[in-house]
């Protein structure tokens, strides 16, 4: 694969054969080292040939070998002559990363420690097929959820106004369908809200470690040693299962469509065809499944510091920072080639990343940008980063999502062998609860970036920037 | 009678991916079924109490293994029923699968990895000089 550097962290690949537009990758020199030979990059070439793309097929520095996108893709696709891709969202639809702070500091409840990660262990439903965090839903309230989305957790008492705020899209995609749910992906969904799941979710108790736009961390709650807590979850069953529907619906229709492509995976359809518009309406719905998830884990997690620290909410004051999706298509208006066009931003592993002022962020943010919280891994640290003017310009208001894997699953776990894994998180400060030996495994931090080096790039590419450093202390894992 | 099938993991970076290899192409099928089921679960303490249809029509091979595999995936995921092995029979247009298991009973089935859904990138299924080959990829 051909590899132009465009600056110190930018490579481009050239646009050839069918390729609509050139790829562009953001990565320092080190990273594009590690993946010249990774069939990522042929992926972002892959990406380049979906009709209507805008710009660049791009990609992010914690860029990894997906199925059809990359993990750390970004495509926009014109809102009327392109496409919609459900393999550019994504099987987890609306995955996503919430960040509460607190108004507790680390040496206060370090002793804590260990009974705060019990309860949440045993009040938080993770692992394979957990579900049964509330009764299941029937197919009524299911629907209603969908429609409205963390408006439901509002209604039932899970969420306050505030949380609502601070959540992308205030946790409600308003062109949900829910008639454009199959009833198996209903089937799968109804015992699952407020369940983390399996393979990289997780929820992690932190402090903050390091702070480097001071500021911006005071309007954002987060001070030094103030505990905060991270969930990684998506929309579970019901999502990966609308995202098998559709893409089986999509890809029969491409043909009608004259559409070719190199990669089934990124089965495709015009945006204003009968089968993209019933795609989006079924995204949204399992969206809007996503943030009720995500919002029932807080609600629960604000039950379980109640209780297990025998304090109030008031004396707690764990508010929601933001609430992010990083597996999502959204419809949004970006200056492409000086020319500002509506463009439907597919983010495979790629988080939103608006700079100060944007109309979309919420009053508490606006002048500073938009919080973005990049999970690093469960060994080390993640990042709370703020949306910068460059993501504005080259990235449709776009940044990395996470560390970024380096070892499959198959080698971590090769790897992982012989070793104490849980006592070397120990060491090393983290106190683990996990339903299954493997999954920590597969999950251990070797297998990952440095995710301080994949924030670097997006900082010195001008995308992003760090405001502060959170370490953690307690990890619950699926 | 023993099937003449083997499965092997692939390496794939988030996700698990498999190769099928069996002298037929039923073989090949209830092989990639009897090996989704052991990714997800300890078959081996699985037992042979109840059996489970699946009838599955599509175009392609390739079709027919997606279609197959997912349906099988949500048999779990939904009915909550797992098998310890799998039949394949050949019918006009497709297959029939018969899952050979029981209701899935958390204490005595040990689970292994969450399986979201079945791929197609990198689906193949094909005939080999030696009998038949398939290459699934699971998100997982």
């Amino acid at each position: 694969m051909e590899l132009k550097q465009v600056n110190e962290f930018l490579w481009e690949i050239p646009r050839t054969g069918g390729m609509r537009v050139p790829g562009r990758i953001y990565a320092s020199k080190r990273i594009i080292d590690d993946i010249r030979d990774d069939p990522c990059l042929e992926q972002v070439a892959n990406v380049a040939h979906l009709p209507g793309i805008a710009g660049y097929s791009l990609a992010m520095p914690d860029i990894h070998w997906g199925y059809g996108f990359p993990i750390g893709g970004v495509a926009a696709t014109d809102a009327e002559e392109g496409v919609i891709s459900p393999g550019g969202v994504g099987y987890d639809i609306n995955c996503g990363v919430r960040l509460l702070r607190s108004n507790l500091t680390y040496s206060a409840i370090a002793n804590r420690a260990e009974a705060l990660a019990d309860a949440l262990f045993a009040a938080i439903p993770a692992g394979v097929g957990s579900e049964g965090a509330i009764p299941a839903l029937d197919l009524t309230e299911m629907r209603q959820l969908a429609r409205d989305g963390a408006d439901w957790a509002l209604r039932q008492g899970y969420a306050t106004r505030a949380d609502l705020d601070h959540t992308e899209e205030n946790g409600r995609l308003a062109m949900a369908d829910p008639d454009a749910i199959s009833a198996e992906a209903y089937a799968r969904g109804r015992r699952q809200l407020g369940t983390l799941g399996s393979g990289n979710h997780f929820l992690e108790l932190g402090r903050v470690d390091q702070i480097f736009l001071p500021a911006e961390a005071e309007r954002l709650g987060l001070g030094l040693d103030t505990v905060t807590v991270i969930i990684h979850s998506g929309s579970r069953g019901l999502g990966h299962q609308t995202c098998d529907d559709y893409l089986r619906t999509i890809g029969k229709a491409m043909e009608r469509y004259a559409i070719k492509l190199p990669d089934r995976q990124l089965a495709c359809a015009p945006i204003l065809s009968p089968e993209g518009q019933e795609y989006l309406g079924a995204m949204a719905a399992a969206a809007n499944f996503a943030w009720c998830n995500r919002q029932m884990m807080t609600h629960l997690t604000r039950r379980v510091f109640m209780e297990t620290l025998g304090i109030s909410e008031r004396d707690l004051g764990m508010t929601l920072v933001y609430d992010v999706c990083h597996n999502i298509a959204k419809f949004e208006d970006h200056v492409v080639g000086g020319r500002r066009r509506r463009l439907c931003v597919h983010r495979k592993g790629a988080t939103r990343a608006f700079a100060a002022g944007h109309p979309a962020l919420p009053d508490a943010v606006r002048a500073i940008g938009q919080p973005v919280l990049i999970p690093g891994d469960m060994g080390r640290y993640s990042y709370v980063l703020i949306g910068a003017q460059g993501a504005m310009r080259e990235t449709f208001g776009s940044t990395c999502h996470g560390a970024g894997r380096v070892m499959s699953r198959a080698r971590a776990k090769k790897e992982a062998r012989g070793r104490d894994l849980i006592e070397e998180l120990r060491a090393a400060g983290v106190t683990i609860r996990y339903q299954g030996r493997a999954t920590v495994a597969e999950e251990m931090p070797a297998a990952y970036k440095d995710v301080a080096d994949v924030v670097a790039v997006m900082e010195g590419a001008g995308i992003s920037r760090r405001v502060a450093r959170l370490k953690p202390f307690a990890v619950i894992k699926g | 009678m023993p099937r003449n099938a083997a499965t092997r993991e692939l390496e794939h970076s988030g996700d698990v991916g498999i190769e099928v290899v069996a002298a037929t192409r039923e073989e090949l099928f209830a092989e990639a079924i009897a090996a989704l089921g052991r990714i997800m679960y300890d078959a081996d303490r699985v037992e042979d109490r109840e059996r489970r249809k699946l009838p599955v029509l599509a175009a392609t091979d390739a079709d027919l293994m997606h279609d197959a595999l997912a349906r099988a995936l949500n048999v779990f995921l939904i009915d909550a029923f797992v098998w310890r092995d799998a039949n394949v029979i050949a019918t006009s247009g497709g297959i029939e699968a018969e899952l050979i298991g029981e209701p899935f009973d958390r204490t005595r089935h040990w689970l292994h990895e969450e399986l979201k859904a079945v791929t197609y990138h990198r689906l193949a299924v094909e005939r080999t000089p030696a009998g038949w080959r398939a290459v699934v990829i699971f998100d997982a």
